[in-house]
């Protein structure tokens, strides 16, 4: 070097190594496409969708943004394309998708988007679509290759893959549990309400007056009327070995037909066909309150000893039940109706929380099959409160570790679609 | 016979459930399409069914006006009311307005229904008043403990209580958010077990009793 | 008999009038007390706040006459909401004994805020199946209800363009007083056709409504008619509920009063009777 000239050698030595730094600035803020796009048609859906990934960026910050581009499949150049979407380039991550761990097609750190039809997106199943990602800065743009897909319709969804397990291990545990109570003696706990029963109907043929059953506002479809129906056989069991008359006013008419042929059989079961009436159940009106007017009418025009409140109620609950204690009817009632339990436990005498109701079903007839049933339920609930436990404890450590693997536990309890 | 009254039900039963429980797991569109057609057939049926409600209604109460039992003279405005009502709606095609005149329809639903069913939803008010009289008795350490959780609900529910104690408004969200809604969600998650193990004793054809009958 | 046990066995008709009275007097001299607005009814003002014009709102009015005295205020606070917002309003009811009830409502508010039929709003009316109609609804809504309430065809409405099934359905509230109520829509509708949902019912359904909103199921809720008068103070347009809260304020002091007289006497029975015993 000369250094005739120290100063100009000095400031050229400066330029130099501005110039470099200010390539160097302008190197890393150079736009890149995004890298490892793929573009795949949407697992587990009915199609008409795509879903397409990318790796992330080193421009993944707010500043940029990610622009989505749709056309059709001959389309060769990203200018015959559609932008569908943008958003932030630090947005749109596999890992707040709301899908299961085990159907996810690329880490959580990728970026995933979505495009299904509307909003200018028109997808026909079977037909080929050109997609592809462009990165956007300021007035920079850099666009990914130019990718086909086909979307189809998925005929399992793997995201709920969790749930049919869950469902059959339920269903196999319901199962083993009612051919276990048919070889062995399960213990059931007593049921204060259902003892009632016997004192309620004994009392009723004493004073000689009727006894009231009602099967709950809901159709034979609804597992509380069900319950009910299968109590109302034991009770005009009773009722007919008590030779006690029996009304059972109905509010669906299948609930009717389906109930009368349940009160025909105890009756025969009881050895007392001849005592049995056609009309001891009878169809009333579909309307709530129509229904609940004429209910209290009987009530007060036929006085019975004892009321049975079976199945699911709604407003007028209390309607009958205080209509009821005014006549000084003993009354049990029984209902998964959660939110007319507090009116049930106030105005009767005995009430049935919930499961009970299909409970009684089990501990008056004593059948293996509704006593295994009980069993497979009680340990369903055992293993629902187990999860819950581990998987508070769990989450907590993944939160406090900052781990992901917590979730791995946690998403396969979860309702993911 | 038996076949018809117990084979064929229980494997109409079984075939459908198996299909339907499936069917949620499948998003292909044929399965949508399945579900489609038979929510169609269930409205369709749904149909039928309230022809037999109306005819067993009718069949009842025709019986108890021939042999001109206690209560017969109800039985008539029964039948009248019904078949009032049936004309009114035929004639005004099920339209409570017709051109922004009220219909016979209209006048029997707002003059009549309304002002009824109003009537009995409100004995709620009075009902709920005499049976709180007569059983919120702290009569056990829990009875005590339901008793101020109500009336801290009752107070925080409304304007009143939360003017007099601003707490209470807090205090009743507190109860209803947290332990209200834990509770129900035990309830909840209790019932639906209960629901599914029948649900699938139905389907499989382990429960028969909503068949009707006894054991075969 | 003690003046505790006759107390305690008082004839029903009494506390009927108490409460008579307790109901009827705020109505006729109203005192207007501040209401607090709770989260779970700001968050379904704040959602709709959010919509863009012209996104369609479902109301599902499922229903009837016996419901509403807490369920209509609610119904017309929404539907001055929406068309406030100049929102494509679908109304519809599950059913079949509310749907007089619906149509008045829905004519009279839309009246008021000066919409038009067909072009901001319909009333579908009610078809039979329950919640086989909110699938069907998710699948085809001209399938579900090729004609509204007036006898229209459904196909070509201005206010239904673009909308083909509930997945289009920007937001869609349920105000039930039963089954099928909001819980069907969640079941068989916003968990199959993916749209947000709100809930709107009565006093005594909305406690078991508070898992569904805690879980994130339904985005708010409406109960009862204080929820009601929360939305009326939220949008401005104080009504019936509001009037209403002066009533239920007194019939509330009066239960409890009543409770704890009830109480007291049953205490001092417990103890007149110890000592009868013990002497």
């Amino acid at each position: 070097m000369d250094c005739r000239h120290p100063r100009w050698a000095a400031a050229g030595f400066c330029f130099l190594v501005f110039v470099i730094s200010v390539g160097r600035v302008f190197a890393q803020s150079a736009l890149t496409a995004p890298s490892d796009l793929q573009v795949i048609d949407t697992p587990n859906d009915g199609g008409e969708s795509l879903t397409v990934l990318w790796a992330p960026g080193p421009s993944d910050n707010p500043d940029a943004r990610y622009e989505v581009l749709f056309g059709a499949a001959s389309a060769t150049d990203p200018a015959a394309l559609k932008a569908i979407a943008e958003f932030p380039a630090n947005t749109r991550y596999v890992k707040d998708a709301k899908t299961a761990w085990w159907t996810r097609k690329a880490e959580g750190t990728w970026h995933q988007y979505v495009i299904r039809n509307g909003k200018g997106v028109e997808m026909k199943n079977g037909t080929a679509y050109t997609v592809t990602v462009a990165m956007r800065k300021g007035e920079g743009r850099a666009v990914g290759p130019l990718l086909q897909a086909t979307p189809s319709p998925n005929w399992f969804n793997w995201n709920q893959f969790n749930n049919l397990i869950l469902a059959l291990g339920f269903g196999g545990l319901v199962f083993y549990t009612i051919s276990h109570a048919k070889r062995n003696n399960i213990f059931l706990r007593r049921i204060p309400g259902l003892d009632a029963v016997d004192e309620a109907i004994g009392r009723a043929t004493e004073l000689g007056k009727p006894i009231l059953y009602l099967t709950g506002a809901h159709d034979m479809g609804d597992p509380s009327t069900i319950a009910a129906a299968v109590i109302l056989g034991r009770v005009a069991k009773r009722t007919a070995a008590y030779e006690t008359e029996l009304m059972v006013p109905h509010r669906e008419p299948i609930t009717m037909a389906v109930c009368q042929e349940i009160t025909k059989q105890a009756y025969l079961e009881a050895g007392k066909p001849d005592l049995f009436k056609e009309d001891s159940n009878f169809f009333i009106t579909s309307d709530q309150f129509s229904y609940t007017a004429a209910v209290d009418g009987i009530m007060l025009r036929k006085k019975p000893a004892a009321n049975f409140f079976m199945g699911s109620y709604f407003a007028e609950s209390l309607l009958l039940t205080e209509t009821g204690a005014s006549t000084g009817a003993i009354q049990i009632a029984g209902t998964d109706s959660d939110h007319q339990l507090p009116f049930f436990v106030t105005t009767c005498d005995y009430t049935l929380i919930g499961e009970e109701l299909y409970a009684a079903s089990a501990y008056l007839s004593k059948e293996p099959i509704q006593i295994g049933t009980l069993r497979g339920q009680d340990i369903g609930k055992a293993v629902i409160l187990s999860v819950i436990l581990i998987g508070t404890v769990l989450a907590t450590v993944g939160v406090a570790t900052g781990g992901s693997w917590p979730q791995l536990f946690l998403d396969f309890f979860k309702d993911l679609k | 016979m038996i076949f018809l009254r117990r084979q064929l039900p229980l494997l109409i039963t079984m075939i459908t459930g198996l299909l339907f429980a499936g069917q949620y797991y499948v998003p292909h569109p044929s399965s949508e399409l399945l579900l489609t057609s038979a929510t169609k057939w269930l409205q369709i049926i749904g149909g039928f069914a309230l022809v037999l409600g109306i005819t067993s209604l009718f069949h009842q109460h025709a019986v108890k006006i021939r042999r001109q039992e206690a209560g017969w003279g109800y039985s008539l405005v029964l039948y009248a009311g019904m078949l009032v009502t049936l004309a009114a709606g035929a004639l005004a095609k099920g339209k409570e307005s017709l051109d922004g005149a009220m219909t016979g329809f209209g006048w029997v639903y707002s003059f009549m229904l309304v002002p009824l069913q109003g009537t009995m939803f409100a004995i709620l008010a009075f009902f709920i008043a005499s049976a709180a009289y007569r059983s919120f008795r702290a009569r056990s350490r829990e009875a005590a403990v339901l008793l101020v959780a109500a009336v801290i609900v009752m107070m925080g529910r409304v304007p009143l209580g939360e003017y007099l104690i601003p707490l209470s408004g807090d205090v009743s969200q507190w109860i209803l958010n947290v332990l209200n809604a834990s509770v129900r969600r035990a309830i909840l998650i209790g019932v639906s077990l209960g629901a599914i193990a029948l649900s699938f004793k139905i389907i499989f054809g382990v429960e028969r009793s909503y068949l009707g009958g006894g054991k075969e | 008999m003690t003046l505790s046990e006759r107390m305690l066995k008082i004839d029903r008709r009494i506390i009927f009038l108490v409460i008579g009275l307790c109901t009827l007097l705020p109505l006729l001299y109203p005192v207007g007390l501040p209401i607090k607005i709770s989260p779970e009814v700001r968050s379904i003002y704040e959602y709709i706040e959010s919509l863009p014009e012209r996104s369609v709102f479902l109301l599902s009015i499922d229903f009837d006459p016996a419901s509403k005295p807490e369920l209509h205020p609610q119904a017309i606070a929404l539907l001055r909401h929406a068309f406030r917002k100049n929102l494509r309003v679908v109304a519809m009811t599950l059913w079949v004994s509310g749907t007089g009830m619906a149509d008045q409502l829905l004519t009279q508010v839309a009246q008021e805020m000066g919409k038009e039929d067909g072009k901001d709003y319909v009333f579908l009316g009610w078809s039979s199946g329950g919640t086989a109609v909110i699938i069907s609804m998710g699948q085809d809504l001209y399938k579900a209800f090729p004609s509204d309430y007036g006898g229209k065809a459904t196909k070509g409405i201005p206010v239904l363009e673009g909308v083909q099934s509930l997945k289009d359905v920007a937001y869609a509230i349920s105000l039930g007083a039963g089954n099928p109520g909001v819980e069907a829509w969640y079941v068989f509708g916003k968990d199959k056709y993916k749209f947000e949902l709100g809930g709107g019912c009565t006093g005594v359904i909305a406690p078991g409504l508070y898992p569904l909103l805690r879980s994130g199921q339904i985005n708010g809720l409406i109960g009862g008619l204080r929820g009601a008068a929360e939305y009326e103070s939220l949008v401005g347009q104080k009504g019936r509920a509001v009037a209403g809260m002066d009533a239920q304020s007194a019939t509330h002091f009066a239960i409890i009063v009543l409770v704890a007289i009830c109480n007291l006497f049953y205490f001092s029975l417990r103890q007149q009777q110890g000592r009868s015993r013990q002497s």
